[in-house]
C-alpha cells in the first residue's frame, strides 16, 4: 500500500511530505532541524519539552512539533520572532530549577540542554528557581549515576528503559515540584532492575544521568610507580573512540588507541580481543559438549553484563542455559592475575587491571563477588591473608572516560604514529574484533565450531545472515551432517522474546547470542555521544572492516591462546579453565526493599 | 498448617487472599491497577498499601513495580505510610487561610500527639497519632471557598470551622488520640 503524500508549505517553500508523520520529521525531510529535548523518533514523542514550537497558519497558538501530525495545505514556519521568543522562555523555564554547574558536569559538552541553551542565544535566565529543596542524587549503583536535580523530566530514558530494554526500571514518581524519574519507592538504580546498560545515560539530554566516573582512581594507581598497570581494551572502543578526535564515524584508530594508551602510561597494553579469542575457545568446546549430549540447548552467550543481570531477574528458570564462561573483560583479568604473573615472575598483588569498555555495566561485573578467581588461585601459594584481597579486574573505564584522560593528559591523539599491542596477551584475530557488533560472538563462535567438528576451516566465513541491525537475526548452518541452528539478539526487549521461548521449552535453536544495547556493543552505554542507527552501522562497519584486514581471522589460530593453552590451562574446559575462566549465575530478587 | 512467609510477602495469607480475589475481579479491565490499588487500600488495616502490597500485587499483575509506585505516588487518594482510623484534612487555600484554617491547623497540633513530629507546612502535611487513631493532613484547596474556612473529617466536609467546633468534633471521635 503505497502511502499518501500531502502538500505543505515550510518557510514559504512548496514540498511534499508523507501523511501523518509529525513535522520534526516532515522540517528534516527539508533540511531544517527543530530543536527538541525530549523527542526520540518513534520511541519518544510526547512534547514534554515544549522546545519544538513552531507556528502553523491557522493555529491560534504555537504547536508542538513533535506531536503535530503533517496535514494536507499545512503551512508550517519554523523561524520566525515569536517562535524565537516563545522558545527561549521555554528554555530558560527549564533553566530556572537547571544547577548551573555545567563545568564540573559529566555531560559538560555532550549536554542538548546546553547547546540548545547557547543555539538559542540564552544569556540570562529571567525565572527564579521554584524547587525549595534539591533532591539527594543516587549513587546507589556501581555503574550509572542519577542526579534527579539536572532532571528536565523529558521521559526518554524511562521509554528506552520500557519499551527497548523492556526492563522498566524506572518511572515518574510523585507530582508537581516533587516530580522525578526514580525507581520502585525510591530505592535507587543499584536496588532496582536497573541491568546497569546504559542506554537511559545514551538518551538523557542532560547530566541527570552519567557514568559512575572512576578517572580519578585510574590517575592514582598510574601514578604509584610500585604499580604494574595493565590496560586491556574492548573491540568496540576502537571502532568508536576516533570520534571524540575529529575522525569520521566509522573509522577504526587502533594503533592510535594503543599509541595513546602507552603515552598515558600503562605498562602494558593488551587487549580484550585476546581474551575475546580465550572465550570462544572456552565457550565453543562447551556448547560442543553440550551438544553431544543434548544437555541444556539452546546454549546461550554470557559476554554482556547487562543480559546477565537481565536473565538472573527476569528469567532465573534459564540460567542453566547460560554459558558459564566468564566475559572476556573477566577472563582477561583471571588470565593477567595469574598466568601472566607467573609467567613473568610478578607478585599478582602489585598487577593493576584496568579495563576500558564501551560498557557502563562491566563495571557492575567487576565488582561480582563470585566472578573473581585470581585471588583465590594464589591464596594458598603466596599465603595471602583475606585482607590482601584483590579483585580480577580493578577498574573499569567507559570509553568516554578514556577520552577524558587522553585529553587530559594533552595527547595529540589524531597525530599519534600507530603502534601496536603488547604480547602475549595483546594478540587476538578477526573473530574477536568483531565481537563489537550485534551477531558478532556468533559467527567468531560458529567459524571456530565448524573447525572443531569437522577437522577444516569454514570457507566463507563471513555469516551475511547474523549481521546488521534487525532485532532478532536468525541463520542455520550445516555443519559435519547436523543442522544447527541459532538466533541473535540485541536490545533486551529482543532478548525477552528469544528468552520466553526458551522458558516455555518452545525454543527452535541450538545456540543464542544475547548482547544487551542496540547494536551490541558499539552502541554500548559508554560509547562516545551521540549514538543513533546510522552511527552503529558505521561503527559496526569499522569492526568487519578491522576483521578483513587482519592475518588471523578465527579465534583457534590465535598463537597466543594456543600457547596459554599448552604452557598454562592445559586444555578447553579443563580443571584450571574452569577455576579461573567459568562462573555462575543466582536468581535476582528484582527491588531489594 | 504452616505458613512460610519471607519479608517481601504481605505478611499474612489472609492479605495474599485478599488481594488476589480483587485481583481476580478486576483483571483485564479497563483500569484495573488502579481499581485493584484502591481496594486494596480500603481493605488493609491502616488503610495505606505497604512496599510488600504493591510488590505483591506488581507480580500478580505483570505491571512493573516502576509503573506501579508511579501510580500509587500520582493520586492523592493513595497512602504509603499507615493511617489513623480517623483522617482530618484541612484546607490550606487562600480563602480558608485568610478565614484562619492556620489556627485549627495549631489546635489539632497541641492536643494530638504526634510524638516527635512537628506540623512543617515546607512539606506535605502528613501526621498520625502514635496510637494510630487520627491522622491530618492538609490540601491545597477543596474547591469550597464560600465556606471557608474547610475541614473534612473522614470524607465528611465541615464548613466554617472553628477552635470550638473542632473541639466537638475531636470528642466525638474517640478520645484515645488525645494527648
Amino acid at each position: 500500500m503505497g502511502k499518501k503524500t500531502c502538500n505543505v508549505k515550510i518557510n514559504g517553500t512548496n514540498c511534499q511530505a508523507e501523511e501523518g508523520i509529525n513535522l520534526v520529521e516532515a522540517c528534516l525531510q527539508q533540511g531544517i532541524i527543530i530543536p527538541t529535548l525530549c523527542y526520540l523518533k518513534d520511541l519518544n514523542e510526547s512534547g514534554a519539552c515544549s522546545v519544538c514550537l513552531v507556528e502553523v497558519k491557522g493555529a491560534k497558538t504555537l504547536l508542538r512539533a513533535c506531536v503535530t501530525k503533517v496535514r494536507d495545505g499545512m503551512e508550517i514556519y519554523t523561524d520566525t520572532e515569536r517562535i524565537r521568543r516563545a522558545r527561549k522562555v521555554v528554555v530558560e523555564l527549564i533553566l530556572a530549577n537547571h544547577p548551573k554547574d555545567c563545568l564540573g558536569c559529566e555531560k559538560n559538552q555532550n549536554c542538548d540542554l546546553q547547546r540548545i541553551a547557547y543555539e538559542l542565544g540564552i544569556e540570562n535566565i529571567r525565572y527564579p528557581k521554584t524547587r525549595q529543596k534539591d533532591f539527594s542524587i543516587d549513587n546507589s549503583s556501581p555503574s550509572i549515576i542519577r542526579d534527579p536535580n539536572k532532571c528536565i523530566l523529558c521521559g526518554r530514558c524511562i521509554e528506552v528503559c520500557s519499551k527497548i530494554q523492556e526492563v522498566n526500571a524506572i518511572d515518574f514518581i510523585k507530582r508537581g515540584h516533587a516530580m522525578q524519574v526514580s525507581t520502585f519507592f525510591d530505592g535507587g538504580l543499584g536496588n532496582s532492575e536497573c541491568t546497569n546498560c546504559g542506554q537511559c545515560v545514551l538518551v538523557c539530554p542532560t547530566g541527570a544521568l552519567a557514568e559512575n566516573n572512576s578517572i580519578g582512581e585510574v590517575w592514582r594507581v598510574l601514578d604509584d610507580k610500585e604499580q604494574i598497570v595493565i590496560v586491556q581494551t574492548a573491540p568496540a572502543i576502537r571502532a568508536a573512540i576516533g570520534e571524540a578526535f575529529g575522525f569520521n564515524t566509522g573509522v577504526p584508530t587502533t594503533g592510535k588507541l594503543a599509541a595513546s594508551l602507552r603515552r598515558l602510561g600503562f605498562s602494558k597494553i593488551f587487549d580484550t580481543q585476546f581474551a575475546a579469542d580465550l572465550t570462544i575457545i572456552e565457550e565453543g568446546s562447551e556448547f560442543l559438549t553440550r551438544l553431544k549430549n543434548n544437555d541444556k540447548i539452546p546454549t546461550i552467550t554470557s559476554c554482556s553484563p547487562g543480559w546477565i543481570k537481565f536473565g538472573e531477574t527476569f528469567f532465573p528458570g534459564i540460567l542453566d542455559n547460560i554459558s558459564t564462561c566468564k566475559s572476556p573483560q573477566q577472563m582477561f583479568g583471571a588470565i593477567a592475575k595469574t598466568y601472566y604473573a607467573q609467567k613473568m615472575n610478578i607478585d599478582p598483588r602489585k598487577i593493576k587491571i584496568i579495563s576500558v569498555m564501551p560498557c557502563t555495566a562491566k563495571k557492575f561485573e567487576a565488582l561480582r563477588p563470585e566472578i573473581n578467581s585470581a585471588f583465590s588461585f594464589w591464596k594458598d601459594k603466596l599465603a595471602l591473608s583475606k585482607k590482601e584481597y584483590f579483585p580480577d579486574v580493578d577498574y573499569v573505564l567507559t570509553t568516554r572516560e578514556l577520552i577524558r584522560m587522553i585529553k587530559e593528559a594533552g595527547i595529540d591523539y589524531a597525530n599519534l604514529a600507530d603502534e601496536g599491542f603488547d604480547d602475549p596477551l595483546g594478540v587476538s584475530t578477526g573473530a574477536a574484533t568483531i565481537f563489537g557488533a550485534s551477531g558478532g560472538v556468533m559467527e567468531a563462535a560458529l567459524r571456530s565450531a565448524y573447525f572443531y567438528l569437522t577437522g577444516t576451516e569454514l570457507k566463507d566465513i563471513e555469516l551475511n545472515a547474523v549481521r546488521g541491525l534487525s532485532g532478532i537475526k536468525e541463520a542455520s548452518l550445516e555443519i559435519a551432517g547436523k543442522k544447527i541452528k541459532v538466533a541473535v539478539a540485541h536490545g533486551l526487549g529482543n532478548a525477552r522474546k528469544l528468552m520466553q521461548q526458551v522458558a516455555r521449552g518452545e525454543s527452535p535453536y541450538h545456540f543464542i547470542e544475547i548482547m544487551a544495547c542496540p547494536g551490541g556493543c558499539i552502541g554500548g552505554g559508554g560509547q562516545p555521544l551521540p549514538v543513533n542507527d546510522e552511527i552503529r552501522k558505521l561503527r559496526i562497519k569499522a569492526l568487519y572492516q578491522e576483521d578483513r584486514s587482519l592475518a588471523y581471522r578465527r579465534s583457534h589460530q590465535n598463537p597466543a591462546v594456543i600457547k596459554l593453552y599448552s604452557e598454562f590451562l592445559k586444555k578447553p574446559n579443563g580443571h584450571l579453565s574452569h577455576k579461573l575462566l567459568h562462573t555462575h549465575y543466582h536468581k535476582r530478587q528484582p527491588v531489594k526493599i | 498448617m504452616k505458613y512460610s512467609l519471607t519479608k517481601h510477602r504481605p505478611e499474612k495469607i489472609k492479605d495474599r487472599l485478599r488481594i488476589d480475589n480483587i485481583i481476580s475481579r478486576h483483571k483485564d479491565t479497563p483500569g484495573e491497577l488502579l481499581n485493584i490499588l484502591e481496594e486494596t487500600q480500603i481493605l488493609s488495616k491502616y488503610n495505606y498499601l505497604s512496599p510488600a502490597q504493591l510488590k505483591y500485587i506488581a507480580e500478580k499483575t505483570s505491571y512493573p513495580l516502576s509503573v506501579v509506585y508511579s501510580v500509587t505516588t500520582f493520586y492523592s487518594f493513595f497512602n504509603l505510610k499507615p493511617q489513623g482510623e480517623h483522617c482530618i484534612i484541612v484546607c490550606r487555600g487562600t480563602a480558608c487561610h485568610t478565614k484562619g484554617s492556620r489556627r485549627i491547623l495549631d489546635y489539632l497540633e497541641s492536643v494530638l500527639d504526634f510524638g516527635d513530629e512537628k506540623i512543617n507546612e515546607g512539606e506535605k502535611v502528613f501526621l498520625t497519632t502514635k496510637d494510630k487513631v487520627i491522622t491530618i493532613k492538609t490540601v491545597a484547596c477543596f474547591g469550597q471557598c464560600a465556606l471557608a474556612p474547610v475541614v473534612e473529617v473522614d470524607g465528611i466536609i465541615h464548613s466554617r470551622m472553628t477552635v470550638e467546633k473542632m473541639k466537638k468534633v475531636l470528642s466525638a471521635l474517640k478520645k484515645k488520640g488525645l494527648k
